[in-house]
């Protein structure tokens, strides 16, 4: 990321705000794109408009603005590029995709799913999800993670009833008919927040025997 | 008038029943919850707790949803006021002297005038609303497919003009919305257009994923890049009412806001944005002593605080009357309403008054109930607000992962937030503004609608947008301001009401 940025501002005198140059020719790019993606759609007349009407002459405005921006991108000067990150989105998009594969049985192709509901996708979403941050602690993440799904499972599952897979397809089939899926639901949400609650409550024990040696009053402002 | 007694009696009676008023309840409650959250603005919270309100009937359902808007925005004014991070666009000005406040220790004071300015800009849009909404469904009415396309292109303009920085990143931000909107089947002919054979694309793609990938997704990508700045006031909140001294002097910029406000959020194409601006920019100009503003002046909370309520409210005009959305929330609101089933627009006040005058009156008791709320819950708001965000982003990433499953139950629509979150991560890099396309992106549809409706009946003839009175008129609005915002002097101008707040 960073050598792209250099390369731009070493050719900064022909360039005079990368910023505008770089997102008008990828506004150019993505006319261009539509321009082709409703090239295969009847255009028809003004009076009988088709299908392929607007989108085509909405592409050609996109490239169109693209261009313009990025000309005065080279007359005007203006804001330089700005970093990106790549650790947050990387990890971000990772963890979406976490919970998109296994919330319900799911194939794409030759990628498939097994379906293993809220109860782990959502956990899984959590704790991957929050790595996108260096200040990640596996312990916290872990306590938020039970915390959250249970309180998830008992409002949208229990309370809203939503349609929104909570077991793993395998524990469903094996509990129908024996438990209620309610009071299985119920179960399973108290013994995640029991469990998060006991973590939470160790983690507090700890940091407060370290914290009395240290600092006794300041933190209580 | 009896008229308008009658309705409002009918709106009271459907509002007032204890499910509605729980509902309200609720919804204020879950929107200030949400919305106080640092990163997280109305939009994102609408979108992420749209779910919740599935299951209730199309009245309730709206009730709850307005009530979590009003919760919203109010949270928004609250982390403003206390950690100096506008929870939203309509917030910005909030933070200058709000944010002072806190840090004097009258972060009570300013909450307290906050909600009640609120509140008075909330009774006023409401009476508003009851006034001009027979008025402006009889216009409609009278509105063919071209005056509506002119009213929709008139519309974009204001939100090109209104949107901060480039005028031309705005319009491409317009054109890729309308773009985005094309993708789907074709509603005329049934022919699938730019969903390269994929399934997931067939019905287009959905609002609330789209909305919550560039509200949602790209927020916390966006904050994750920042290291974190919170300074939550320190020093003691202080007392909430506002003496008669602080209530004498806000009384007029209160006023002035909710005029200002209330005329502003009328216009389609997003005028509620600008509301605080103006109304901070005129206090600042009527002050005796303009130097004390951004150091704490109350009026400089008072005044855009009313506006921003008043516009917040009087933006659901254009919805209910003409059924355009004039930004990204109503947008949302179209969505809502179209999931229970009722089409936006001039029919609703004919077809469903139950739902129009129970919502109209649902706002009222909602301020209401945000007054009620919010005041003693403040000590709740600060130690929420205390939550470091490394544990507050992995919850609102599973908050939008489960909303936007359980609307549709399709994993793909997940999918398609992450990538959404990364585009306007990269549209926020480059310097665009997302709330352009999200309303390029709603109004695109009905634009190509009414188009090519218009289109077909004058026969291909492109003089009937001007030769037809109304619909000329709307159309040189339209180029009028467009072009004065390309003007050199007036955009200066148009700068200036940004940054000098």
């Amino acid at each position: 990321m960073s050598d792209a940025s250099d390369g731009v501002r070493r050719a900064g005198s022909v360039v005079r705000a990368p910023q505008s140059f770089v997102a008008g020719l990828v506004l150019v790019l993505l006319g261009m794109f539509g321009v082709w993606a409703a090239s295969d759609l009847p255009r028809g007349t003004l009076g009988a408009m088709g299908p392929g009407m607007l989108p085509h002459w909405v592409a050609i405005g996109v490239a169109l603005c693209g261009g313009v921006l990025a000309a005065t991108g080279l007359v005007r000067a203006g804001a330089g590029l700005q970093t990106f990150g790549l650790r947050g989105p990387l990890v971000v998009v990772l963890a979406i995709l976490a919970f998109a594969v296994t919330i319900r049985p799911f194939a794409l192709g030759p990628v498939a799913g097994p379906g293993l509901g809220l109860i782990v996708a959502g956990p899984l979403a959590v704790i991957v999800g929050g790595y996108a941050t260096p200040e990640a602690r596996f312990r916290e993440l872990l306590i938020l993670a039970l915390l959250l799904t249970a309180g998830c499972m008992l409002l949208f599952g229990d309370l809203l009833n939503l349609p929104i897979p909570i077991f793993p397809t395998a524990v469903i089939e094996a509990a129908s008919g024996r438990i209620p899926s309610r009071v299985l639901l119920r179960l399973a949400a108290g013994a995640l927040a029991l469990a998060g609650l006991g973590l939470l409550a160790l983690e507090r024990r700890a940091t407060r025997r370290t914290r009395t040696d240290v600092a006794p009053h300041a933190m209580t402002t | 008038m009896t008229d308008l007694l009658a309705n409002l009696g009918l709106g009271f009676a459907v509002a007032l029943s204890l499910q509605n008023v729980t509902l309200c309840f609720l919804g204020c409650l879950v929107g200030t919850l949400i919305g106080v959250l640092p990163g997280v603005g109305p939009i994102a919270t609408i979108a992420m707790l749209l779910p919740i309100t599935f299951g209730l009937d199309p009245v309730g359902a709206l009730i709850m949803l307005a009530g979590i808007y009003y919760g919203a925005q109010y949270g928004g004014s609250t982390t403003a006021i206390l950690v100096n991070i506008p929870g939203e666009a309509t917030s910005v000005v909030t933070t200058l002297d709000g944010h002072q406040m806190a840090r004097q220790g009258r972060a009570g004071v300013a909450l307290g005038i906050a909600a009640i300015g609120s509140f008075f800009a909330g009774t006023v849009a409401t009476l508003l609303i009851a006034a001009l909404g027979a008025p402006l469904t009889r216009l409609a009415l009278i509105f063919g497919p071209a005056e509506y396309f002119a009213l929709m292109v008139m519309g974009l303009a204001f939100a090109v003009v209104l949107a901060h920085g480039s005028v031309l990143k705005a319009v491409a931000m317009i054109l890729v919305g309308v773009l985005l909107a094309a993708v789907g089947t074709d509603l005329e002919t049934g022919q699938e257009r730019m969903t390269f054979g994929l399934a997931f694309l067939t019905d287009g793609v959905d609002f609330s994923v789209l909305a919550m990938g560039l509200f949602g997704v790209a927020e916390i990508l966006r904050n994750l890049d920042q290291t974190e700045t919170r300074e939550i006031a320190r020093a003691r909140i202080g007392r909430l009412l506002p003496s008669l001294a602080d209530l004498r002097q806000v009384a007029p910029a209160t006023l002035r806001g909710t005029a200002i406000g209330a005329i502003l959020g009328i216009l389609p194409g997003n005028g509620a944005v600008l509301g605080p601006f103006a109304a901070y920019t005129v206090e600042k100009r009527l002050a005796r002593d303009p130097s004390r503003f951004g150091r704490g002046a109350i009026e400089g909370v008072a005044g855009p605080e009313s506006a921003n309520n008043a516009g917040a409210q009087t933006a659901f005009i254009p919805l209910l009357t003409l059924g355009i959305p004039p930004n990204a929330v109503m947008a949302l609101m179209v969505g809502a309403m179209t999931i229970h089933g009722i089409v936006p627009g001039p029919g609703v006040m004919t077809k469903n008054p139950n739902l129009f005058w129970g919502m109209i009156a649902s706002m009222w008791i909602g301020n209401l109930m945000l007054l009620v709320i919010n005041l003693p819950l403040v000590g709740l708001w600060v130690r929420l607000l205390q939550v470091p965000y490394r544990l507050m982003f992995p919850a609102i990433l599973m908050f939008c992962a489960i909303g936007i499953y359980s609307i549709n139950a399709l994993p793909t629509d997940v999918m398609l937030i992450a990538a959404f979150g990364v585009f306007g991560y990269g549209l926020i890099k480059f310097g665009f503004e997302p709330a352009p396309l999200l309303l390029g992106f709603v109004l695109g549809k009905l634009m190509e609608e009414y188009l090519r409706r218009a289109l077909t009946l004058s026969r291909g003839d492109v003089l009937v947008f001007l030769e037809r009175p109304v619909c000329a008129v709307l159309f040189l609005v339209a180029v009028t301001i467009l072009a004065a915002a390309l003007l050199p002097s007036l955009r200066r101008g148009r700068d200036a009401v940004f940054t000098e707040a």
